[in-house]
Parts: C-alpha cells; structure tokens; sequence
C-alpha cells in the first residue's frame, strides 16, 4: 500500500474504486464522451473509476461535460489532479464529484497504474493507492 | 482560462448571507451556483465574493454546449434559479427569424426550448455577444461576463471590471448576484506592462488585434489607434481571440483611473509588415466565398452604414460570392424592414446567432471579413482561408467593384 498527501480538497466526499490512470491535462470538451464515459483519445473508460490526471485544459463547455457525465451514470467517481482550473472546479462541484489535489503528483502517477485500488475518506487527508 | 499554481488555494471569507445561500435556505440552485463561484474562486486565491451589477451569459448555443449544457440549464430551472441581477444572453445557434440560407437551424428545436428555459428564469432574449447594446456598464462596475469580446470591451471602452468567465461561472453569477473578487475586479491587477506605437499605416484593425493576441501577453497601452470605436471593437475582439486579454488600455480613450501605470513599461512597435500574415491573401475568382460582416454583432449604427452601402452599389452578389450579417436579436423587431431590403440584394441576415456558435449549410473555399476573431475561429472550426480587409473591400469582393 502507498498512501500520498491530499494538499488541497476543493470538492469532499469519501471515495473507493479502481484507478484509470492518464499522464496529461484533458480537454472534457472533444476528449470525453459523456455518453459512454470514455476518453476518446486513449480509449480509456474513466465512468465509476477514480480518474488520475493532471487537470483540465480548453473550452469552458468542459465543466457541462462533467454535469453530463454524471447525469449519464458514466463519470468517474472521482477527481484526483495535479492543478484544478476554473473549468473543472466547476465541472466537479456541479456534478458533486469529489476534487482532491495531491501533493506529490510525479511521484503518484509514477506508482499507480489502470486497476489499482484507490481510495479516499473524506477528511481523511491521504490517499491510499493498493496494486493490484 | 490559466491553470492555478500549487499552493494558492485559500478559503473565502463569506458573509452570514452567503453562508445561508451555500447551507441551501434559498434552494437548491442558488446554493449549487454560489457554491461553483466560491470553490472556482477559492482555488484561485480569492477571499471573498463581490455583488456584481450585470451577468452576460455565454456558453448557450445549443451546438456548442449540446444536451449536457441543456441538461445543466433545465436543472436550474426546475430547481427555481431566478435571475438576481441584470442578465444578458450571448448569441445561441439560430436564426431567430429564420430567413437565413447559411447558417443551418438543425437544431432550432433543441435551442428553442434552451431558450424557453433561460427566458424563464428571468434572462433577457437579448442573444447578442454585444450586451452593452442593451445596458452601458459604468466605469469601476463590477460585472460578471462570459464572451471574450464583451468582456474585454467592457474593461477597455467603459472601464468596467470583469474576468472573462466561462458560461457555467456567469450563469451561477447571474443567478446569485455574486462573483469572486479576483483578477481584473481589483485596481491592482489593472496595470500596464508593455507600450505598443502603432506605426502601421493600413489601419487593419482585425488583424492589429490577432497581431497584439499573438505577441503581447502582459496588460498593453495601446497609442497611435484612432479613437473610432467600431475599429477599436474589431481590434479588441481579435486580441481577445488570439491571446487571453482581458484589458488593453487605449491612450485617451480608456477611462482614467480604470488602470494604472508600472514604474517599467516595455516599448513595442507594430508597422504595416507585421500584419500581413494576419491579413491573409485575396481569395481568386475561382474561389467560393463567403463575405462575413457582424463580429462583434453590430451596433444600430454600424447597422444603417452597411445598409447605406448595400444600398448605393444597388446590386446583388456575384456567382459563388454570398454575403453573410449577423445582428442582436431586437433588431428582428427594431429593423426588420432594414433586413428586408438587404434580404432584395441577396444578402443573408442571420439575427441573434453567429456562424461561430452555429453551422453552416454550405462549404466555402474563403471567408472575407473585417473581423480578425472570425477569420481565428472560422478558419478553425470550419476549415476556411481567410482574408481580412475593410467593409468596403469586403462588399467589392462580393458584390464586384
């Protein structure tokens, strides 16, 4: 088990669930299908997984992509990022997605991988990654 | 809008008011609305939250935002949001009068009932990315507006403070009356860095504004422009497009004290060289093209000139040559019999929407335009050459000399 700092919780909730891991900033607007919730470009299913990434990028219709998502049943069940901007602070409070910023963000996504166990309990102040 | 640095995440200071909006007193949806304004403004370092005095809604064209943007909108609705300030609406994907053959009202029904919603909640029909058509900010106003051109005219023109918000931030404003006190709201962030002569004697002022978008990132003093506003309009539209500005100080036309001054202000200079890979090249006579006049939408002014002007050449456009014009929703009312008569020289006017928030019907090969923002976008999002000239270029290029 790894267990990495939270620094900064900008939407609480506790979470559970297997990681789906992405090294880059994503663009929800064009990247994401909300309706399926896959990320187009990798080919990566991101619904009911805890989503690992850098952080948002582009168009502000990204935030009712996330909405979307969530009102589909296919978001993730949680946001785990290196730097929040406007368009997914937004996107995640709409959606009541929990938003956690890591501190040591290189050395997360260098440790975990797709289909890790992930968890997160609100307050808790850590995150816990277990290999599968 | 630029990604947070680490470590800036402060918690706001909320007064006993907000406190009660966010613990949800008020409802569901003006709790779920201040809470985006705090968290956004919470992770970019704000400390506390400003009442603003006008919401310019972006973000509601139905091709743009798609049945997630809708779903979001009716769930404020059937939550109760009402509008708390005065609330503009930005240009949807319709023509509202349905006259137009360019741009495709394929989703008119879909839009419509996004409409129906926004109105209900108390929104003006205004959809026009030129809110301060219907109400003239004043200077030090605090706002909360979505559209980069609006924004950046409001700052610039009237001395006004907003950021440029995305869609989903100035609705939430406008349904709380709040924005975060951040960036382009304090006088302190209002400050010139960098000194631009402009030397260029072709005063192409679309291709001026993607020229200062491309190469100026700090807050510039703009001299040597002229103090005509359409100009000034284009210009700013365009710099909005290609850079993130919010601000550019224009000698002797921004208000004063609206800004301030830094002790070292870097010398720039633009000469006629510098725009010519903005400007494009003449489209041959081969080439399908579409001329495109209103973006920004124009003023009543501006409006009656261009008529003036169709009018005078007293034709129609040429084969493979159409004419595009795109005007805030009122005019449909105000001018309609304006849009008739260009209507007889073949000229399309597409009323409260744009081809930058909408489809087109047909391929063109060219866009000719006095704007620099729509030669940006329409070159991005429908793949077209583009070619920047003046109003009178434009109409020669279209209707022949």
């Amino acid at each position: 088990m790894y267990v990495f700092r939270v620094s900064t919780v900008v939407v609480n909730g506790s979470c559970r669930g297997r990681a789906a891991v992405i090294d880059d900033y994503i663009s929800f607007f064009g990247e994401v299908d909300p309706e399926r919730g896959v990320h187009r470009v990798r080919g990566k299913r991101v619904a009911d997984r805890v989503l690992v990434f850098r952080g948002s990028r582009g168009s502000t219709v990204g935030s009712y992509i996330i909405y979307s998502m969530k009102k589909n049943g296919k978001s993730p069940i949680c946001f785990i990022v290196s730097r929040v901007d406007p368009v997914l602070v937004a996107g995640a409070v709409l959606a009541e997605i929990p938003l956690l910023v890591v501190e040591d963000f290189d050395s997360l996504i260098s440790t975990v991988d797709d289909g890790d166990l992930v968890e997160y309990c609100s307050e808790g102040g850590v995150i816990r990654v277990y290999k599968t | 809008m630029d990604q947070v640095p680490e470590g800036t995440y402060t918690i706001m200071f909320l007064t006993r008011e907000q406190e009660k909006i966010l613990a949800g007193e008020y409802g569901w949806a003006r709790s779920k609305a201040l809470e985006v304004i705090v968290k956004v403004g919470e992770a970019l370092g704000a400390e506390r939250l400003i009442e603003v005095e006008h919401a310019h809604v972006s973000g509601i064209s139905y091709t743009n935002i798609g049945d997630a943007g809708l779903e979001l909108v009716q769930d404020f609705y059937r939550g109760r949001a009402y509008a708390r300030v005065y609330t503009t609406l930005n240009p949807g994907c319709v023509d509202l009068l349905s006259y137009s053959q360019i741009v495709d009202n394929r989703y008119r029904d879909k839009q419509l009932i996004l409409n129906r919603y926004l109105e209900a909640m108390g929104f003006r029909p205004t959809y026009t990315c030129i809110p301060y058509l219907h109400r003239k900010p004043g200077p030090g106003e605090h706002l909360s507006w979505g559209e980069s051109s609006a924004v950046i005219f409001a700052n610039s023109l009237f001395g006004s403070r907003t950021n440029r918000e995305g869609g989903p931030l100035a609705l939430s404003s406008a349904i709380t009356g709040y924005t975060y006190y951040y960036g382009l709201h304090l006088l302190e962030n209002r400050v010139v860095e960098v000194s631009i002569a402009v030397e260029a004697k072709n005063k192409c002022y679309g291709a001026l504004g993607l020229w200062i978008g491309y190469n100026v990132k700090s807050i510039p003093m703009i001299r040597g422009v002229s103090n005509d506003i359409s100009g000034l309009k284009l210009m700013l539209a365009a710099s909005a497009a290609s850079g993130d500005h919010g601000l550019i100080v224009i000698e002797g036309v921004t208000p004063a004290k609206s800004y301030i001054v830094s002790d070292k202000v870097e010398k720039m200079y633009v000469e006629d060289r510098d725009l010519e890979e903005y400007i494009g090249v003449e489209p041959s006579e081969n080439d399908k093209v579409l001329g495109y006049i209103g973006c920004p939408h124009l003023d009543p002014r501006e409006f009656f000139e261009l008529v003036d002007k169709i009018r005078s050449r007293g034709k129609s456009a040429k084969r493979d040559r159409d004419l595009l014009v795109s005007i805030p929703a009122v005019y449909s009312n105000l001018f309609i019999d304006e849009i008739h008569e260009l209507k007889r020289y073949g000229v399309d006017v597409a009323v409260g929407t744009c081809p930058i928030v909408s489809k087109l019907r047909e391929k063109y090969d060219y866009l000719v335009t006095n704007s620099g923002k729509a030669a940006f976008y329409m070159s991005r999002l429908h793949g077209l050459n583009t070619y920047i000239a003046s109003i009178d270029r434009v109409l020669e290029i279209v209707f022949g000399g």
